[in-house]
């Protein structure tokens, strides 16, 4: 297992256009990412629909992070604002 | 309580029964801290708390043993942990004195991508060694060894070369930490893969079971996004369980009777004290039906307790030949 491998993995989780040009030719697109033969042969067994479905739950906890933070961001913009009118 | 390794307090000797904390609940949980032993926070939740926030937790914890939980350290990976996380990490079980601290195991990032969330590492000896270097890592710098947990997943990764249970067995070995063993996550995993959640049970050192999450969940319908290319094809993963719908672990809802059935069983293999915590992070329904939920764990764990006395029991009176 190689960090290359993991952060191959880590962008079809979070790339939509590379996990749809990865799931059209998975070993075209792993080769195209200096991914090991034994990698490529791996990722061409993958779980396509696992896939899918991870996807989209990690972008849904993203999404969730990401408006936990704006509505943090606002609260202290807020209070900066009252703070120096 | 006694002091323990690190900022962690020494686990009295019994089993005991908790929720995860959550604001929307807070008045629920305060007003019944007679039925509640044990109440877990997340970790990263803490880190930017105010330090009004912040003085409000060192309250909590005087008032009941906390757990502390991350969900965002990620060390089932071949990279490092980050070290600012680690940090952060221990001046916050410094502060609080949790009951124990324990983490995930689970990728949350790679290379400069932030997944979002829980994902499975690949099941190889290169990230059981690389997990249990991280953990080792974490250990030195928190002072304590986290408790680690399985994880659910909803895609078998990838380059794998060995079970679910046998990996989560293999790292808490090398690790030399105890599991906090979800059975949700368990139970997720066994309908999405198709193996028998009891046979998982078996695969596991009875030993080094320290706590259990208990959550609920529903189903992902699909097609997922991405269309029709998800299915059928010269790619696709075969096997008569890999349908377009996966059980998520969501924390929205009840524990499902299966689960509370899969802690019985544990109950039935497992003699230490025992951690049991309710996760339920939305949709929340009144305060009495999580309080119910956690009578019936009780209840359920107290049910395998009694067989495994009654089988200990059975052996002391046989004769002996």
């Amino acid at each position: 297992m190689r960090p290359e491998f993991e952060a191959f993995l880590a962008r079809l989780y979070t790339d939509a256009p590379l996990r749809a040009r990865f799931l059209a030719d998975p070993r075209a697109e792993s080769a195209r990412h200096q991914l090991t033969a034994e990698e490529c042969d791996a990722l061409e067994r993958i779980d396509r629909v696992g896939l899918e479905f991870s996807a989209r739950s990690f972008a849904h906890k993203r999404a969730l992070k990401r408006g936990a933070r704006s509505w943090w961001d606002s609260l202290r913009q807020l209070r900066r604002r009252s703070r120096n009118p | 309580m006694a002091a323990g390794e690190g900022g962690v307090v020494a686990v009295e000797a019994r089993d005991r029964f908790g929720i995860t904390w959550q604001p929307a609940l807070a008045a629920g949980i305060l007003a019944n801290l007679d039925r509640i032993d044990v109440v877990e926070v997340i970790a990263e939740e803490q880190f930017a708390a105010s330090s009004r926030a912040a003085r409000a937790l060192e309250t909590l914890a005087h008032q009941v043993p906390l757990l502390v939980h991350g969900v965002a350290l990620g060390p089932a990976s071949t990279a490092p942990v980050d070290s600012r996380r680690l940090d952060k990490l221990a001046r916050l079980v410094d502060r609080v004195k949790p009951a124990f601290w324990s983490e995930h195991l689970a990728c949350v990032r790679a290379g400069d991508i932030e997944i979002g969330h829980l994902a499975a590492a690949p099941r190889t000896r290169a990230t059981i060694d690389a997990t249990a270097a991280n953990l080792a890592r974490a250990t030195s710098v928190v002072g304590s060894r986290p408790m680690v947990e399985n994880i659910a997943t909803l895609m078998e990764p990838p380059a794998s070369d060995c079970s679910e249970a046998d990996w989560v067995s293999s790292v808490v070995d090398s690790a030399d930490c105890d599991l906090l063993l979800d059975l949700h996550n368990v139970y997720a995993n066994s309908i999405n893969f198709g193996f028998d959640p009891i046979a998982y049970l078996d695969r596991l050192d009875p030993e080094r079971i320290g706590a259990i999450h208990l959550a609920g969940g529903c189903w992902m319908e699909g097609p997922p996004e991405g269309g029709p290319h998800v299915s059928g094809g010269p790619h696709a993963s075969g096997g008569p369980h890999v349908a377009e719908r996966r059980y998520l672990d969501d924390h929205l809802h009840d524990v499902p009777d299966p689960v509370y059935a899969l802690l019985s069983e544990v109950g039935a293999r497992v003699r230490r004290p025992l951690t049991v915590v309710l996760e339920r992070d939305g949709r929340f329904p009144p305060m009495r039906d999580l309080l119910w939920q956690l009578d019936r764990a009780r209840e359920a764990l107290g049910e395998g307790r009694a067989r495994l006395g009654r089988r200990g029991a059975a052996c002391e009176e046989r004769p002996q030949i």
